[in-house]
């Protein structure tokens, strides 16, 4: 492991959720600049992964490691992995009511600063940069005082998603189920904004059930995840030959 | 049978209290403060009353609202926040639909942590023949800490059959999906509950006067922060 473009190391990774078994051994490498798909059926373990990844409490962790950019990621607050560079695009976004998609990402913005120990941002440059990822997503300005997911149609929610991606700027971000529920239009803009993201140091992992976000944003690397294992895992070629044959195959 | 007309009596032609403020016919009465101690109005046709209560820690140990609608076409908007530390704090709220074609809407949020006590008792009673009666009511109170109590009583007493009332209460802790969201944006968890609370609370800051809705506001983050 001294490889130094290795960004995300997963490790015969075990979770549970109660006492069910979800993620039966995961192992997963992800290097700087890709993009891993990962497909796999209802339940196959997909959400789980992600949920294990960025620590949701009502997660356990059973067996198994996960290191990113050479740091224990399982051993930090869900704040911290934040901080760290990861970033979760919910398949569920929260609602916030009373709480403005301004405030909210003053605060989100500042205390990642404040861990990287610097001083907030100036009020103008925030507006300037809130204006510039808005853009990116095409959000009006009204959008920045709307309280954070009240009211939002569900292509608006995943459009607030990708646009607080944008703001933090992720090493490593996963797009949960971006796609479910969006229309065609929809899906273009929040591809556009994920795509505008890419760049050699940042890498990906989009976990979907269809094939469909995979024409927009095109994966180097496929895995099928089945019963908590991933029991395929290959190139873009894996997307087509779901898209024929399904899940049966595996 | 009996039992019910004794009830009627009791309820319904009770007094208005002394030194109750009178709304005049078609006047507006606006009021947004701490609003400690007892508290009487009567509101006559077309009357309206926008009240605001206010009670931040150390600013009131309770409250006694009564209102009074004689009035066609009153109405009564009562709304407020509680944020309770330590000690008992109480709001008792009596309106009293006396004739038809009334509007009362109630919505009262309360914080309650530490070892505080706070005591939501709310009634509405309509009259017999207050026919065409909107009446509503809601008391929601978020727990923090496993010593701090609350208790919420609503009660509707109606005694017309054409009215549209209801009324809803909760004693709940902080989301924590909401919480998780906040974190894995990177918002730590303290500032995710000061976000939480303020979210809360803010169904009661639209019913704040415009002018004074920003000052309100930051006295609002300034004590969530503080508890």
């Amino acid at each position: 492991m001294t490889d130094d473009n290795i960004l995300l190391d997963i490790r015969g990774l075990h979770a549970s959720i109660g006492d069910k078994e979800i993620l039966k051994g995961i192992d997963m490498t992800i290097r700087k600049g890709e993009v891993h798909a990962v497909m796999g059926p209802n339940g196959a373990g997909k959400s789980t992964l992600s949920a294990v990844l960025v620590g949701r409490p009502d997660y356990t962790v059973t067996a198994g490691t996960v290191t990113f950019l050479g740091r224990d990621l399982l051993s930090l607050s869900p704040e911290e992995r934040s901080w760290a560079g990861l970033f979760l695009s919910f398949q569920y976004p929260i609602e916030i009511p009373g709480v403005s998609i301004t405030n909210f990402m003053k605060a989100a913005v500042n205390a990642r600063r404040k861990a990287q120990g610097l001083e907030d941002l100036k009020p103008s440059e925030f507006i300037k940069l809130m204006k510039e990822k808005m853009a990116l997503v095409q959000m009006k300005g009204e959008f920045a005082k709307r309280e954070v997911n009240v009211g939002f149609s569900g292509g608006e929610k995943k459009r607030n998603e990708i646009f607080q991606m944008a703001m933090l700027e992720p090493t490593l971000s996963i797009l949960d189920e971006t796609d479910s529920g969006l229309d065609v239009d929809a899906l273009r803009i929040v591809a556009d904004g994920v795509n505008a993201l890419r760049s050699p140091e940042k890498s990906a992992i989009v976990i979907t059930h269809y094939q469909r976000l995979l024409e927009y944003i095109v994966p180097d690397v496929v895995h099928v995840l089945k019963d908590g294992r991933f029991v395929k895992t290959g190139g873009r070629e894996l997307v087509d030959f779901i898209d024929r044959n399904g899940y049966d195959g595996f | 049978m009996k039992e019910k007309i004794i009830d009627r009596g009791h309820y319904v032609a009770a007094p208005t209290p002394e030194g109750a403020v009178v709304v005049p016919v078609g006047q507006r009465l606006s009021l947004c403060d701490a609003l400690s101690g007892p508290h009487a109005f009567v509101l006559e046709a077309g009357a309206s009353l926008d009240l605001c209560l206010l009670a931040f820690p150390g600013s009131s140990t309770g409250t006694e609202l009564t209102v009074d609608l004689v009035g066609e076409g009153a109405e009564a908007s009562l709304s407020g926040l509680y944020v309770c530390k330590e000690g008992e704090f109480s709001l008792k709220v009596i309106v009293r639909h006396r004739v038809g074609g009334c509007v009362s809407n109630q919505l009262f949020k309360g914080i309650v942590t530490g070892s505080a006590r706070a005591a939501f008792d709310g009634r509405i009673i309509v009259a017999p023949d207050a026919q065409k009666t909107k009446a509503y009511q809601t008391d929601h109170n978020l727990l923090l800490g496993v010593d701090a109590r609350a208790e919420t009583r609503p009660q509707l007493e109606i005694y017309a059959d054409d009215v549209e009332c209801s009324h809803g209460a909760t004693v709940g802790r902080l989301d924590e999906s909401g919480q998780f969201y906040m974190q894995s944006r990177g918002i730590p968890e303290r500032e995710a509950r000061v976000l939480q609370m303020i979210s809360f609370l803010s169904p009661v800051l639209e019913h704040v006067p415009e002018e004074r809705r920003e000052e309100v506001a930051a006295r609002i983050e300034q004590t969530v922060r503080s508890l």
